[in-house]
């Protein structure tokens, strides 16, 4: 064990991580052995799971910017949502060119995270009251917007606007997962060899001592937040690219999902330690146990209860873990 | 002093990697103070630790009242009458001075609590204190010093045999320090057995009977008070002698151009029309009583709290010629060439989840990046410098804080300020908390930052310290400065008597 731990790659990555995808291929296993049909389908779950992890990864990497600062953001399901309906009303009622409504999605996320960032950052709002706000607030907007009506977007085999799809699958090949993967690659930097990123978790871990040394913590902690939003539009974006169709009302439990993904990677609630490689991992497992539980035949209710277990369990397991340094 | 009432013999504890308690033993009298000394990491609080079964020893015997004992926790140990009042008040500020003291062991009244009895019981046990606390009071409403005497009324609730202090003092004034000491004394006398951490030389001469010291996490011996002197003591806690004589003189040129120039500072109750200027090279004391506004002063002008009024002029390189600047964040303060090491190194000077590399760069971190990319290398480099220049005991720069020990934490702290090449220092309270030999090299360090050009303003709550340092001194007294004096006319007595002029 000593001398796996003492591998300087495991080193590197983490032994935590290293665990973690040990975890995500024998959960794989077990799906195969224990779920009919699973192994059989091959790689028809292997995409399903994916597809979720498109859009859900781009809300875990955001999410873990603010779990950072420690704070939280409750918001970005139904911001997501919120993003993806008016963009979708844009292009549907209003007749906007499809690339003018992918703009306005990402730039309604975008606004979500500045209004979160400066409520929390400059008027010292708790971030967990101003995020549940946010949170009813982007399904109210979202309902009105839309006048409470679903927002289809194009299919693949639309003849002016298929290209949409391509985002996330060109010809059968996975750009979402390349596109995934540039964007969690561009966070890890941002997060590790940046000043954001330095202060962001400088200030997670003791903001006072921060900002006794002459940084402007209320831009950075801003900052964490923006991105966090910036992100909930891009996955509205690899959302609706994917499944084409949003129901305003929804997205709370996407909120749970994606920091399940972020606490499971070994992103600490209290803020001060953030990984973004755990996070990425984090996000395929919670993926693919969704996409499990539906293969076994149970429905969105037991998702919603094993998600929630997940997060109680990964934050215990970072509070011991502390406790124990200590 | 009377029977032997607790022996600690042969207390081995071991941590992953370290050899905390070797082989310690310990003895306690009823009816004595008993000094436990050591310099920080010496084992002290591990001792204390394993007594009161926080952690449990390796090997070795406690024979509490003529039985062998051993506790699991501090309620065991507490039932058993061994009680600690520690360094850190644990109050509740909103409840009242009684529910703090019955906290957790509430009198009940059928399911009600019996706020009656408690406040009765708390009378009685301030009247044996000789204390005069309402019980009824809000625990946020007193001063520190009283707060402590309510965790001692707390201690002796338990029916306690043996309190151990831990570092009491250190938040105290010295109206303060006197009134604990006749309440320990008071104690002494009633035969209980009284076990005293303190890094205050003086208080020990002052208060205790015998002096326990310990060495990395070894026993060096036990010395009768009265019998040794303050040397002997210092001796064996460092294995080597330290002088603190007092400065004669100052070491500013007379001549040294004003870097600082503060007028008519005015920051709520605590800053009162406070005016003063400080030269280059110059290490400048601020003394007074705790809660005189020395802290608040510091702060004010470093932009960490809002101030009302008042000009604030920094030497201007560039044309030699004092600018009056802006300050109202640290961020302006910083950009001014202030830099600030707080009293309370863990909670305002360091973040200790991070490394002593991301902590010294931490308010200059723009000169160590190229384009948005942070360059570790460089940051590296300077980190690693200034490791080697100030001495810090490091296994190396990737080392979190918090595995360092305070005087080491406190030099990351400084390199922070040296790394950003900060020209103003306010250092407040710089060795509190740390010990002996690495208080020594703070001083030493503090004087050569002066000797190259630095210009230092020391707030202390130790006269030694004051007398020892500075070349000038400014003291206040409840928000207002009462005096000023260059260090050769300066005296314990002469600044004492400024200290608590506005009091009556």
């Amino acid at each position: 064990m000593e001398k796996i731990k003492q591998n300087p790659v495991v080193r590197k990555i983490g032994f935590n991580r290293v665990i973690l995808i040990g975890v995500l291929i024998l959960m794989y296993l077990v799906f195969c052995v224990a779920i009919k049909g699973f192994a059989a389908a091959g790689m028809n779950h292997f995409m399903n799971t994916l597809n979720y992890v498109y859009f859900l990864g781009f809300l875990s990497l955001g999410v873990t910017f603010s779990i950072a600062t420690g704070g939280i953001d409750f918001s970005i399901g139904p911001v997501m949502f919120c993003c993806a309906l008016i963009g979708g009303y844009c292009f549907n009622s209003y007749k906007m060119p499809l690339g003018t409504s992918i703009v306005i999605i990402i730039l309604v996320g975008l606004i979500f995270g500045i209004f979160n960032g400066y409520m929390i950052a400059y008027q010292s709002i708790p971030p967990f009251i101003i995020s549940m706000a946010s949170m009813n607030i982007a399904k109210g907007v979202g309902a009105v917007f839309t006048h409470v009506n679903s927002q289809s977007f194009p299919l693949s085999s639309d003849p002016v606007n298929g290209w949409f799809s391509n985002i996330v699958s060109y010809k059968g090949f996975p750009t979402g997962f390349v596109l995934f993967l540039l964007a969690a690659i561009i966070c890890g930097i941002i997060m590790y060899n940046t000043r954001a990123g330095r202060y962001i978790l400088c200030l997670g871990s003791n903001e006072e001592a921060v900002r006794l040394s002459g940084v402007n913590t209320r831009k950075y902690k801003m900052i964490a937040y923006v991105i966090c939003g910036l992100m909930a539009g891009i996955a509205a974006v690899f959302f609706v690219a994917t499944y084409t169709t949003v129901q305003p009302g929804y997205g709370d439990q996407y909120n749970n999902e994606a920091i399940a993904g972020c606490v499971m990677g070994g992103t600490s609630m209290t803020g001060g330690i953030a990984s973004i490689l755990g996070t990425v991992i984090g996000v395929f497992i919670i993926s693919l146990l969704q996409e499990g539980i539906l293969a076994a035949g149970f429905g969105k209710d037991i998702q919603l209860v094993v998600t929630g277990i997940i997060v109680i369990v990964a934050v215990y397991a970072d509070v011991t873990a502390r406790r124990r340094k200590n | 002093m009377g029977d032997v009432i607790l022996t600690m013999k042969g207390i081995d504890k071991s941590f992953p990697g370290v050899h905390a308690l070797d082989h310690v033993d310990f003895e306690v009298r009823s009816g004595e103070v008993h000094a436990l000394m050591g310099e920080n990491g010496a084992g002290k609080s591990t001792l204390m630790k394993v007594l009161t079964g926080i952690y449990k020893k390796d090997s070795g015997t406690i024979t509490y009242q003529g039985k062998e004992v051993e506790f699991h926790n501090t309620r065991e140990a507490q039932d058993a009458g061994i009680v600690i009042v520690h360094q850190e008040l644990n109050m509740v500020g909103d409840l009242t001075v009684a529910q703090n003291i019955f906290i957790g062991r509430e009198p009940t009244k059928g399911i009600r609590i019996d706020d009656k009895k408690m406040i009765e019981d708390s009378k009685a046990l301030f009247k044996r204190l000789k204390i005069d606390i309402d019980p009824r009071a809000r625990m946020k409403d007193l001063t520190v010093g009283k707060q402590q005497m309510c965790e001692i009324a707390k201690a002796i609730s338990h029916d306690a045999k043996v309190i151990i202090f831990d570092e009491p003092s250190a938040a105290l004034t010295e109206k303060e320090i006197e009134d604990l000491f006749v309440i320990i004394r008071d104690l002494r006398a009633q035969n209980l057995g009284i076990v005293y951490i303190s890094h205050r030389m003086d208080e020990i001469k002052v208060i205790t009977d015998r002096v326990t010291v310990m060495r990395d996490g070894g026993y060096v011996g036990t010395l009768i008070t009265k019998d040794c002197t303050k040397e002997d003591i210092i001796n064996m806690m460092v294995g080597r002698v330290i002088y603190e004589e007092p400065k004669t003189h100052s070491m500013c040129p007379p001549d040294a151009p004003v870097v600082l120039k503060v007028e008519h500072l005015n920051a709520g109750r605590m800053v009162q029309d406070v005016s003063f200027e400080l030269h280059k090279g110059e290490i400048l004391g601020f003394s007074g009583l705790m809660g005189a506004g020395r802290t608040e002063t510091a702060r004010a002008i470093f932009g960490a709290d809002p101030k009302q009024s008042g000009k604030i002029s920094v030497l201007d390189k560039a044309s030699g010629q004092l600018k009056e600047v802006t300050i109202n964040s640290p961020e302006d303060a910083v950009k001014a060439g202030i830099g600030y090491l707080s009293e309370d190194r863990r909670r305002y000077g360091i973040v200790v989840g991070k490394s002593i590399i991301e902590n010294s760069t931490l308010a200059c971190l723009e000169e160590y990046t190229h384009g948005i990319f942070i360059d570790k290398k460089k940051e590296k480099q300077v980190t690693e410098k200034f490791i080697d220049e100030l001495a810090t005991k490091t296994p190396s720069a990737d080392q979190l804080v918090m595995n360092l020990s305070g005087g080491n934490q406190q030099k990351v702290v400084i390199a922070k300020w040296l790394v950003k090449n900060s020209d103003i220092l306010i250092f407040d309270e710089p060795t509190r908390g740390i010990d002996v030999g690495a208080k020594n090299e703070i001083y030493k360090l503090m004087n050569k930052l002066a000797a190259q050009g630095k210009s230092i303003i020391m707030i202390s709550s130790e006269m030694t310290e004051i007398l020892r340092m500075s070349d000038r001194i400014v003291i206040m007294c409840e928000g207002k400065k009462t005096g000023e004096m260059d260090i050769a006319e300066a005296t314990q007595e002469s600044i004492m008597d400024k200290a608590t002029r506005n009091i009556s």
